[in-house]
């Protein structure tokens, strides 16, 4: 009796439907499915209560009439122009570098761009720094006043001006006179910058989220150099060095930041000559300087071991001296190896930042949140809880997101692979 | 055969000037630099001696015997109590809370970690989420969360209460029963004593496995050992338990958990559990893939590929870092310090506030910090050195 | 004919006669353990020596000690009239009279090809760019890869790495070449390639000595072979001598076991 199989579509062409999927992922087992159910019960709920929280109960006036307060706090009116140029100047700056990269990886093939057609481009990106975007715009759109949005898109049409210029730059190799005077450029504008703002608003004003973010980077920038100097020294075999290094690099990480802090606000102005009295944000700087120092320096020594040796004996066999050994050959790929954890650490301070509102009582985002629910207009209302969430909301976005690139970094070096 | 060859007369063995010798040319820079460093901080040093005789600070350890001028809640300790018995309860308190939150921040990171590697999509994703939510916030913010958020704001003064009958909760700390009119130490003695029957039975239930074959069962007849040695010695003892009551506006009997410590610990537990989480999935993510393969064609059910081949293995990988999470998390705790928490920080700040010197007080509360870093170090590279892999 | 006596085998059979490297009396401790035993060699101007042994024989050290990238405890150590002693300048001077090859290339991987070439010529002769680029250029000519010029050594197959490694070494006009196990990394398809570029180098006259374990190369192209064993000199002797008529029962051990 021959039996007539019902015909089928062939098995590769079914694909799995979502009853399937859901068996698979949802309901393998009695115990999974009990699981499933409960938990899945509970993230419906969650989610419903924080979006009603968000855009139906939420009362987020608070933030929108403190907006300002909260980003660069008591910054005076009337040199919010200056602040507005310098976020302008740093977008074309910040572009600059970007586009810099991009070309010098064209030129030498590990773009990642250069495979990608124009929809996966943008696809690519939104899903990158898309966050970030939304974010602004949502900024923006608390305000009430045409400034910022004007200030915004300056700076974005500065930061795609200045990748087309760095791009055009980093595609062509340049003498040794137009790289010397590239680098001085480039490193002249953020302290050209600096200086253009502190003129007007001098450091100690320097407040809300605007100081979180620039304490962050001007503690890692200037805990780089005292970072790598320090590894150096740790790994070198003269004994006064090492031990030195290693009795700071041991010292400082087994100290609580926050307590360094609190050190630094009652007694730093006892350190240095009685004129010089420094200002909270100082104080918060150089401490974070003095402890990030050590932590760099732990990321820079791992790159330099991660240098194999014989690169220096190479360099050694061709008669570069033990200077031009490291600086030109060895430093150069360790720091390149260790520019995700550079990026962790700096998210690391960026959030250690919120530490100095506390100890130092500085009007950081965290601080002014908390400042700003006291005022007659809003206190006693327990508005302390959306004042946190916004807080949380814009460190959590910048936090994210450099995490995400930092991750994507370490793939493309192939760092984590070895 | 050839004329013997000619050699260039090499240059007799001269003596090579100090100027140019490989071996003076390294001391001579790293005295140097030694030297810089050490007239930069010789600078800060006098900087600070002159500064503080100008203002008429002492810089020397003598506030230690000075009275306190501050109280304590929670502990026998008067405003009369020496600075330096604050400075031990301090301390002691940082000690507490660290261990507990070492261990429940242990726990919770482990289950989450685990979670991320689910088959379950909810619980993948729920895990996720947590994590890169949690990892991603600056700890203050959590702790302010906790403090403010969930402790003034969700539990209900001491008028309203949550009396669970043998729990009370309220904004004045959560009481709990404890244990009165006879020694901890006989307690605990018991409990430990448990533990060791535990341990016992265990040895013994894997003898009798090897020789004969049979499951081990070590969990069955350990845990019920352990249960019996416990209850039969605390019966013995014959310890009273106060329960907790409200008497007017305070807490009275057993034991009262303080909201401060409460919420500190909490915040602490959730941030570093998340960073533990991703520290748990990532060793076991690096344990080769081969490992759990080859398990499971040893027909190895999953419980037992997990418990005998991938997790031992992940254990290894994962101790420096779980180490690393353990230190921050002890110094995250002198966060606590905002918060009202007496840990050794918040001790610190006060005594300074009262009028003892800075610099020595935080050096003083500095080399707590940086000796209980070391001595967790020390517990964190025993542990890894007795895991490590034998490798030729 | 062997003997540990340093005059019986310092006879050079190579043309030139004068001596370019010698080795006296050198010994070399790595904590207890003695890597090198007592090493007396003297090597002629463009004579080819090629060292063979066992691994851990300490033929890797003894090159490696002649431009200081290990450091002798005992002996004296003399190139080319300049003794290898503490002095910075002498170290220095040595250096730029070597040339070394790695088993690893050891290329800089940040660097293209080119760039790799004439780092050292710029940095430490102080060459202008464009001269030192065209003396680049035309060294990646003779071992044939001057097409990779722009090119990353990630880029590059070993063989072609190796290669570049060896202009690398060429670009600073060395009087000695030293080669450390320079086809062990490869691929066998690549040591080909790499043979040629040193079988020509040593057609030209350059001062060469080769760790290897090629034979082919050494019976070709050596003016003498060197067998080490144990830290110590067992026999040298004409390629003929070595492979034909090998004397010492290490020697014999030796030869046995790898051909």
């Amino acid at each position: 009796m021959t039996v007539t199989a019902t015909p089928q579509s062939p098995a590769s062409e079914r694909k799995p439907g979502a009853g399937y999927w859901l068996k698979k992922n949802l309901f393998r087992t009695r115990l999974d499915s009990v699981i499933s159910v409960v938990f899945g019960a509970l993230s419906v709920y969650l989610l419903v209560r924080v979006f009603l929280f968000v855009f139906v109960n939420g009362r987020w006036e608070i933030i929108r009439v403190n907006l300002k307060l909260l980003l660069v706090g008591r910054w005076p009116s009337e040199e919010m122009t200056v602040l507005a140029v310098a976020i302008i100047v740093m977008g074309l700056w910040g572009g600059v570098i970007a586009g810099l990269i991009a070309g010098r990886q064209r030129l030498a093939g590990t773009s990642t761009a250069a495979g990608m057609n124009a929809a996966e481009r943008v696809s690519d990106l939104v899903r990158r720094f898309g966050l970030i975007f939304a974010t602004i715009l949502l900024l923006l759109l608390l305000t009430s006043t045409a400034g910022p949005w004007l200030t915004m898109l300056l700076a974005l049409v500065a930061a795609l001006v200045g990748y087309w210029l760095g791009r055009v730059a980093g595609l062509r190799k340049w003498g040794a006179l137009a790289n010397w005077v590239g680098v001085l450029l480039l490193a002249g504008i953020p302290i050209g910058v600096f200086l253009y703002t502190t003129a007007a608003t001098p450091l100690a004003e320097w407040e809300g989220f605007f100081f979180n973010l620039t304490s962050a980077a001007a503690g890692i920038i200037l805990s780089f150099p005292i970072g790598v100097v320090l590894a150096l020294s740790r790994r070198s075999k003269l004994p006064l060095l090492k031990s030195a290094s290693i009795a700071y690099i041991e010292v400082v990480r087994g100290s609580p930041l926050f307590v360094l802090l609190l050190l630094a606000n009652v007694s730093l102005e006892f350190f240095v000559p009685a004129a010089l009295a420094p200002s909270k944000v100082v104080r918060a700087i150089v401490t974070f300087t003095i402890f990030s120092a050590a932590y760099v320096a732990e990321i820079v020594r791992g790159g330099l071991q991660s240098v194999p040796n014989g690169q220096s004996e190479a360099a050694k066999a061709l008669g570069l001296s033990a200077y031009k050994q490291t600086s030109l050959i060895v430093l150069p790929q360790a720091l390149r190896n260790v520019i995700p954890a550079q990026i962790g650490q700096f998210i690391a301070l960026f959030k250690d930042t919120t530490l100095a509102g506390v100890a130092l009582g500085i009007l950081d985002l965290l601080n002014g949140a908390g400042a700003i629910t006291q005022q007659p207009d809003f206190r006693g209302q327990g508005l302390i809880i959306e004042a946190l969430v916004f807080v949380a909301f814009l460190f959590w976005v910048g936090s994210f997101t450099m995490s995400r690139e930092s991750q994507r970094l370490e793939r493309k070096l192939g760092v984590g692979t070895r | 055969m050839t004329a013997p060859p000619t050699t260039k007369a090499p240059v007799p063995e001269a003596r090579t000037p100090f100027y140019r010798n490989v071996k003076v040319l390294a001391w001579a820079f790293q005295v140097t630099v030694f030297f810089v460093v050490l007239a930069f901080l010789l600078w800060l040093w006098s900087n600070y001696l002159t500064n503080t005789a100008n203002s008429g600070i002492p810089t020397n350890f003598d506030f230690l015997s000075n009275p306190a001028s501050f109280a304590i809640p929670g502990a026998e300790f008067d405003s009369n109590e020496s600075v330096r018995n604050a400075y031990v309860i301090g301390l002691m308190n940082t000690i507490r809370i660290s261990i507990v939150g070492i261990i429940l921040a242990t726990i919770l990171g482990t289950l989450i970690g685990i979670g991320r590697l689910s088959k379950n999509w909810i619980v993948r994703k729920l895990s996720t989420v947590y994590v890169e939510a949690i990892r991603n916030t600056p700890l203050l913010v959590i702790m302010t969360f906790t403090f403010l958020g969930v402790v003034l704001q969700v539990m209900p003064t001491i008028e309203e209460a949550w009396n669970l009958g043998f729990i009370i909760v309220s904004n004045r700390g959560i009481g709990v029963p404890w244990y009165s009119e006879v020694s901890g130490a006989a307690l605990f003695a018991v409990v430990a004593l448990a533990f060791v029957g535990w341990w016992a039975v265990a040895k013994w239930r894997h003898g009798v496995s090897e020789r004969t074959g049979e499951l081990a069962r070590v969990g069955l007849y350990g845990g019920l050992t352990f249960l019996l040695i416990w209850i039969v010695g605390w019966w013995l003892i014959g310890p009273t338990f106060t329960l907790p009551m409200i008497d007017g506006r305070q807490l009275e009997g057993g034991i009262r958990i303080d909201p401060s410590y409460f919420s500190v610990l909490i915040a602490l537990v959730i941030y570093t559990a998340s960073q533990i989480a991703e520290i748990v999935r990532g060793s076991i993510q690096a344990v080769p893939v081969g490992q759990g393969e080859a398990a499971s064609a040893l027909a190895l059910s999953g419980f037992q590929r997990m418990s005998l081949i991938v997790l031992p293995q992940a254990m290894r990988i994962a101790i420096p870092p779980l180490g690393n999470q353990y230190l921050n998390l002890i110094k995250n705790s002198s966060l606590g310090a905002a918060f009202a928490y007496f840990e050794l920080t918040n001790v610190t700040q006060i005594t300074v506030g009262n009028g003892s010197p800075a610099v020595p007080a935080f050096f003083l509360a500095l080399v707590f910090y940086v000796a209980l870093s070391f001595i967790t170090s020390a517990f964190v590279n025993l542990a890894n050195r007795r895991f490590k892999l034998v490798e030729r | 004919m062997t003997d540990t006596n340093p005059e019986v085998f310092a006879d050079a059979t190579a043309v030139g006669g004068d001596v370019m490297i010698e080795l006296i009396g050198v010994d070399k401790f790595f904590g207890s353990f003695q890597a090198l035993r007592d090493i007396n060699l003297k090597i002629a101007r463009q004579e080819v020596v090629v060292v063979i042994g066992p691994s851990g024989s300490g033929k890797s050290t003894a090159i490696r000690c002649i431009n200081r990238l290990e450091e002798h405890d005992a002996g004296r150590i003399i190139v080319d009239g300049i003794e290898l002693s503490e002095d910075v300048k002498n170290i220095q001077e040595i250096r730029r009279e070597t040339g070394m090859v790695f088993q690893q290339f050891n290329l800089f991987p940040h660097l293209s090809v080119i760039d790799n070439v004439t780092l050292a010529p710029r940095q430490v002769r102080r060459m202008p760019k464009g001269e030192a680029e065209d003396w680049g250029m035309e060294l990646l000519t003779r071992v044939k890869i001057p097409e990779q010029a722009s090119k990353y050594p990630g880029q590059l197959s070993g063989g072609q790495q190796q290669r570049v490694a060896i202009a690398r070494s060429l670009a600073m006009k060395p009087k000695v070449m030293l080669f450390d196990e320079p086809t062990s990394a490869l691929d066998p398809e690549m040591i080909g390639e790499v043979l040629d570029s040193m079988k020509d180098l040593a057609k030209e006259g350059m001062t060469m000595i080769v760790v290897t374990h090629e034979m082919g190369f050494a019976r070709e192209v050596a003016d003498r072979v060197v067998f080490m064993a144990d830290g110590q000199i067992v026999e040298v002797g004409t390629p003929e001598h070595f492979f034909y008529d090998p004397q010492e029962d290490r020697t014999k051990l030796f030869l046995s076991q790898i051909l």
